[in-house]
């Protein structure tokens, strides 16, 4: 569980055997009113890896990850947490496991950094115990590793959207789990501040072991980042694999309607996507 | 901003200084207020007396004055407004909607309604339990009739505001309606169940509310760990492990409860429960669902509504009209910076 990702291609050893996951969907299925939004997905979220999914817009990336934290109502099939239907295992020992950060989350009115990041403790806490030596240890780190402690007690409408999603994401390291899943983490972020988000979420990822799977809308920071890419096509699992197993030029076209050319990079040696 | 931690063997609790300040300040003032309005009125009772006067000596009108009229008064008006005010912040906090308390989405319409069918029913054995019954019966009723209109593929908090105002302002014709079929006693001992007043308030509300009060206290207490979570967005909370659906049903419980014993105590007083909580968030400023900043408004609402009604002496004005002329300009603040954030 603790060693590093493989990233690059030169590293494809691990990849091609078989795989640990402690998470895993089975025949998953997700339908709102009739609509079937995903449909008999079967996948592992391989441990201590980089997992990005992929995929147009509404092709239901959220609602996977959503599943994949029980945050939705399953139509079919079930998704496993330690071999465990997900559903049926008490919330909070979940949550002490995997920490999910939806899309865009907005805050309550006046709430400071910490106090948000101190949120990210619940599962730990509880009433009576509100705020033990492991808490604030877990907060000051949350803090440290994303930069916040300078702005802890900003409160968060006071921040640049940068700072603001730096901030969601040391609450859901002070969680402290091994799992952790991020619904476009980089939305509302110019590039260089999208590279030093997935840095950390990278680092997070080599230093501790932490299990990363996150929605991405940039095919080529995805290929860079992942160690394992999903690609979804309306509701379905389409490709899945090492980044250059599915980042080809046919599975552009077939996934995304996009006509490129994928040349390697030149200095990260992974796949990138050059629309024709 | 200061902070002081607080670690026992089994408690551990994150204090903020500036909270704790405003606490103390709020108590300071209820107490100040309790005074003041202990001093009111047109039979003069010198403060150096009241301990005599409780201590059973005192003549016997002073007796009647302090502790059968000045003193309930006083009690049931912090009880009814603390539990508006932690009923308010309660709904308001669960449903992320300033606009969304129990006096604004007809649950106090639905009780004070209750209160009436009760008391025409069962005529003159009405008891206080009697109508207790019948206001929670009532507030309940409203609510499982409001979320249930208001309920499309979940609970939207602006959906239920509106469909609860609509409901509210029928219950309130419906109780003018039974009103009018009344004979004219019943009736002027009825007002209190449609505008609120503390007019006549005897040991029984003191009980009535302060024993609720005493009773849910655990409850609130337990209760404020969740509550100050569910103001993060769904998914979060769900995400942080807290059982929504579970959590939402015990709070809409207690809330109604709640705001059930200040209807019976001191009738739907307008504005209360809807004030307090955004009052006390201004004042605290951190995010948090301020609990017990909101009961401390609340009582501090009801205490100066009831206190100015009993000032102007010769206009009769029922206390509700006073927490309407502080409500409605909170409302209106209100209504404004959400429709400036684009959300009603
Ligand atoms: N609560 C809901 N009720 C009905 N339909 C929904 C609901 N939530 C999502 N959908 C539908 O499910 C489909 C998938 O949505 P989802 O949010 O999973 O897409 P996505 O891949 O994350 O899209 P995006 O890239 O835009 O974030 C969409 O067609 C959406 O309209
Ligand atoms: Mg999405």
């Amino acid at each position: 569980m603790t060693q590093p990702a493989s990233l690059y291609a030169d590293q494809p050893t691990r990849q091609d055997a078989p795989q640990d996951a402690r998470l895993r969907a089975r025949t998953l299925s997700v339908a709102y009113a009739q609509a079937s939004i995903l449909s008999d997905l079967t996948l592992d979220i391989p441990d201590g890896e980089i997992t990005v999914i992929v995929g147009p817009n509404a092709c239901g990336k959220s609602t996977l990850l959503r599943s994949l934290a029980r945050l939705q109502r399953l139509s079919g099939g079930q998704v496993l947490l330690d071999g465990k239907s997900i559903h049926h295992q008490r919330s909070r020992g979940v949550a002490q496991r995997l920490a999910i950060l939806p899309q865009s989350p907005t805050a309550p009115e006046g709430l400071t950094v910490h106090d948000l990041v101190s949120r990210g403790r619940t599962p730990h806490q509880s009433a009576l115990q509100q705020w033990s030596r492991q808490d604030a240890r877990a907060v000051e780190q949350a803090l440290e590793r994303t930069g916040m402690a300078p702005l802890a007690q900003r409160s968060l409408e006071a921040l640049s959207g940068g700072q603001r999603q730096r901030a969601w994401i040391a609450m859901a390291l002070a969680q402290e789990t091994d799992i952790l899943l991020l619904d476009e983490p980089t939305t509302y972020l110019d590039l260089p501040h999208q590279i030093e988000l997935l840095t950390l979420v990278q680092s997070l990822n080599q230093d501790s072991g932490q299990t990363v799977a996150m929605v991405l809308h940039d095919i080529n920071l995805a290929a860079r980042f992942a160690s394992h890419m999903i690609a979804l096509r309306s509701g379905e699992v389409f490709a899945k694999g090492r980044p250059e197993q599915v980042v080809t030029r046919e599975n552009m076209a077939e996934v995304f309607g996009l006509k490129c050319q994928i040349i390697s990079d030149p200095v990260h040696a992974t796949p990138h996507v050059i629309p024709e | 901003m200061t902070h002081w931690t607080l670690r026992l063997p089994f408690v551990s609790l994150r204090l903020s200084a500036r909270g704790s300040a405003i606490a103390l300040a709020l108590a300071l003032m209820i107490a100040a207020g309790a005074l003041l309005a202990l001093r009111l009125g047109s039979y003069p009772l010198a403060p150096g007396t009241w301990g005599a006067i409780l201590g059973g000596a005192g003549s016997d009108i002073e007796q009647m004055i302090l502790l059968d009229h000045r003193l309930p008064r006083i009690l049931t008006a912090l009880g009814a407004g603390a539990c508006f005010g932690l009923s308010g912040a309660m709904f308001q906090t669960m449903l992320r909607n300033p606009l969304a308390s129990p006096d604004v989405i007809g649950f106090n319409a639905g009780a004070s309604c209750g209160a009436l069918v009760a008391i025409i029913a069962a005529g003159s054995a009405a008891t206080g339990g009697t109508i207790l019954l019948g206001a929670l019966l009532g507030a309940f009723c409203t609510a499982v009739l409001v979320t249930g209109l208001a309920w499309r593929n979940g609970l939207q908090a602006e959906r239920l505001v509106l469909i609860g105002l609509g409901v509210g302002f029928a219950l309130a014709a419906l109780s003018d309606l039974l009103l009018s079929r009344t004979d004219a006693r019943t009736a002027a001992d009825m007002t209190k169940w449609l505008i609120g007043t503390l007019n006549a308030r005897d040991w029984q509300d003191v009980t009535l509310v302060w024993a609720g009060l005493a009773l849910l206290s655990p409850m609130l207490v337990w209760l404020h760990f969740p509550l100050a979570r569910l103001g993060l967005p769904e998914d979060l909370a769900g995400g942080l492990g807290l059982r929504l659906s579970q959590l939402r049903l015990t709070i809409t419980a207690l809330g109604i409860v709640l705001a059930t014993l200040a209807v019976c105590s001191a009738g739907p007083l307008p504005f209360v429960a809807f004030a307090a909580g955004p009052i006390a968030r201004a004042l605290l400023r951190n995010g948090q669902p301020a609990l017990l900043g909101a009961a401390a408004i609340g009582a501090l609402l009801v205490l100066a509504a009831d206190t100015a009604a009993r000032m102007i002496v010769t206009l009769h004005l029922p206390a509700g009209v006073f927490t309407a002329l502080i409500g409605g300009p909170v409302m209106i603040w209100l209504l404004v910076t959400q429709l400036r954030k684009g959300k009603l």
